[in-house]
């Protein structure tokens, strides 16, 4: 096994010149790590924490959030191996069709290719985030077993199914850097720092390519990286972070040149309570609340909009789910008794239910992280995040519900409450899911996007960027199988680079 | 009338004729129905319609919910539109065909067919 190597333990004037430096340590950089194993790429992969949360190294992600309430900076992440995994929920789904897809009503959208260049990547995307076979909308198959799905009557809502990462017979899901500590350390082309802050990533004069990384620990160690290529995968909000930081040359920053980096920054909305469903039969297979075996995968139904009523009815990506049973008010009892008489169905067993739901949003370059003169421990300038959700982003997917809504009644199955309906109604019920998306947007323009197709910053050679900053648009899936698909797909442009 | 002059007239022309004669009667009543006679009509509509409904006092809770939500409602033109919706379907049916037609009402964020929501409409209005 290779140790891991500790930067605070490198001479100061040292020169590493890897063909490949990875910086990062989170589910892109590690996967990345993974996927190149074994290849005769020589790679250095730069962490900036340890094996375990410490206090300062985490502080370095400390910075300030103005506009719509957010999660703290440096509560939204975590800086050590395994970066974001090791405080995610496991909830795991992939991308769909329509979310690549150019809709002329959603400013910004589309990618530079579609679904299918993504697919042959998603069973070993699936496999490193340990979510049993790839089932997902198949799951459907085993609802003889496991019970029947809702009655809806035809339309824009369907059941759909999430799956879960566990790691082996642990409840928790996998987090890539303990999960992955010994296979990395067994990967011969591969030298692990921990500790290493890359604090600047300095382009050749004619800013066409890296020249070097400019490194430092907290411990007061500077040290320098040549690398050949460069792989940026330090997550949603430190992409940007370093690349704008990194002025020297590009005075903008890097692949800055439309002032695009740091833009669209995205999460997923989850507000709760979003709308009471009532089954007038009362009857609700388990698998709406609670994960469940299915061929050997934890799944989970979600209520989501069809591909066909997202372009149709120009509503946006959103899983709901069911949460607890809630009881009625008046009117609730009102409306549920006279609805259910009226539709000539029993209703002695009904039963009514909170809905939670994970949102897409819009692209909105103006949610966006800018640098501020305050700086952290390194030197680096630390971050502003300018937050904003748009009253059309909830009034799309109030839209959905109201869908749901009609079909149960269509169905004489059962009925829906749209609990909110205010904006400050829907602030106040709102959690994010700590997904940070879209800050280094791709797009096969450099007026459109920072990154091409294969994830390459438009106009600097040797310089990528991996994770979902590099998304364009959401989707309301959650992003961790996704971005690793994304990081398998651009392992293998890497590798036909070193042939 | 003579079998020569009867033959003259085609079956079709006078069949035609005596329709137009006859809508123009019943124009000229509709033309000259007094407001209380339309009132009262609509009341007995109205009355047959709240019939439909399991239970007045729900339907008058829900009803208020949907007329804060409806501009100029007109008990009138409410309980024309319904009874000509309705007319011998059984309820259940209706609101049914309201959902797959799309035709939704709101109580207080309570999607409702908007047939039903109407019909608390006039509950909570008129009775």
């Amino acid at each position: 096994l290779n140790a891991f190597l500790d930067a605070r333990a490198i001479p100061a004037d040292t020169t590493f010149k890897p063909d490949l430096a990875i910086i990062g340590g989170g589910p892109a950089a590690i996967s990345l790590a993974l996927a190149l194993a074994d290849t005769p790429i020589d790679m250095l992969l730069l962490e900036s924490g340890g094996l375990k949360y410490e206090y300062p190294t985490q502080q370095l992600y400390a910075g300030t959030e103005t506009g719509v309430k957010y999660v703290a900076l440096d509560a939204t992440r975590l800086r050590f191996l395994g970066g974001c995994s090791s405080h995610w929920g496991g909830w795991t789904r992939p991308l769909d069709g329509v979310d690549f897809e150019e809709r002329a009503w959603l400013p910004y959208s589309g990618w530079p290719f579609s679904r299918a260049e993504l697919e042959p990547y998603f069973a070993r995307a699936q496999a490193l985030v340990e979510a049993g076979p790839f089932i997902y909308d198949d799951a459907k198959t085993w609802t003889d077993v496991m019970g029947a799905p809702l009655k809806l009557g035809p339309g824009g809502v369907y059941t759909s199914w999430f799956q879960f990462s566990k790691t082996r017979d642990s409840d928790l899901p996998t987090q890539f850097g303990a999960r992955y500590e010994q296979d990395l350390k067994r990967i011969p082309n591969l030298k692990l720092m921990l500790h290493a802050n890359v604090t600047g990533i300095r382009l050749a004069n004619n800013a066409g390519h890296v020249d070097h990384l400019d490194v430092a620990t907290l411990s007061g160690k500077t040290f320098t990286v040549k690398p050949k290529y460069t792989v940026l995968a330090t997550g949603g909000i430190e992409n940007a972070r370093l690349l704008l930081a990194s002025n020297d040359v590009m005075k903008p920053g890097i692949g800055n040149a439309h002032d695009l980096v740091g833009r669209f920054f995205a999460d997923h909305p989850i507000p709760r309570d979003t709308a009471t469903m009532v089954l007038f039969d009362g009857n609700l297979a388990s698998y709406y609340q609670n994960q469940q075996t299915a061929a050997g995968a934890q799944v989970r139904a979600t209520l989501s909009p069809s591909q066909d009523f997202i372009r149709a009815r120009q509503v946006l990506g959103s899983l709901t789910t069911v949460e607890e049973e809630v009881q009625l008010d008046d009117l609730g009892q009102a409306a549920v008794s006279a609805t259910a008489a009226a539709l000539d169905v029993d209703a002695d067993n009904v039963k009514a239910y909170s809905l939670g739901c994970g949102m897409e949003m819009m692209p909105d370059p103006d949610r966006r992280l800018m640098l501020t003169d305050k700086r952290d421990a390194l030197g680096m300038p630390r971050l502003e995040l300018h937050m904003t959700i748009s009253d059309l982003d909830f009034a799309r997917y109030r839209d959905t519900m109201k869908e749901l809504g009609r079909q149960l009644l269509a169905a004489r199955t059962g009925m829906v409450r749209l609990n909110r309906k205010t904006r400050e109604e829907w602030l106040s019920v709102m959690d994010w899911g700590n997904h940070h998306l879209g800050t280094t947007r791709m797009h096969k323009d450099p007026r459109g996007g920072v990154v091409d197709a294969n994830s390459q910053v438009h106009g600097v050679a040797n310089l990528y960027v991996a994770g979902s900053s590099v998304f364009p648009t959401y989707s309301a899936s959650n992003p961790t199988m996704n971005l690793v698909a994304l990081t398998l797909r651009l392992a293998d442009h890497l590798r036909g680079l070193f042939k | 009338m003579t079998a020569t002059w009867r033959g003259r007239i085609a079956r079709r022309p006078f069949l035609l004729g005596a329709f137009a004669v006859l809508a123009a009667i019943a124009g000229t009543g509709v033309l000259l129905e007094t407001p209380t006679a339309r009132r009262n009509r609509a009341v007995f509509f109205h009355g047959n319609l709240l019939g439909l409904l399991d239970d007045r006092d729900d339907a008058r809770l829900i009803g208020a919910s949907v007329l804060k939500g409806l501009k100029g409602f007109d008990v009138h033109e409410t309980t024309r539109l319904l009874g000509g919706r309705i007319g011998k379907r059984a309820l259940g049916d209706v609101l049914v065909g309201d959902a797959v037609a799309g035709r939704l009402g709101d109580a207080g964020g309570w999607v409702l067919p908007e047939t039903l929501a109407l019909l608390c409409a006039l509950a909570a209005k008129t009775g």
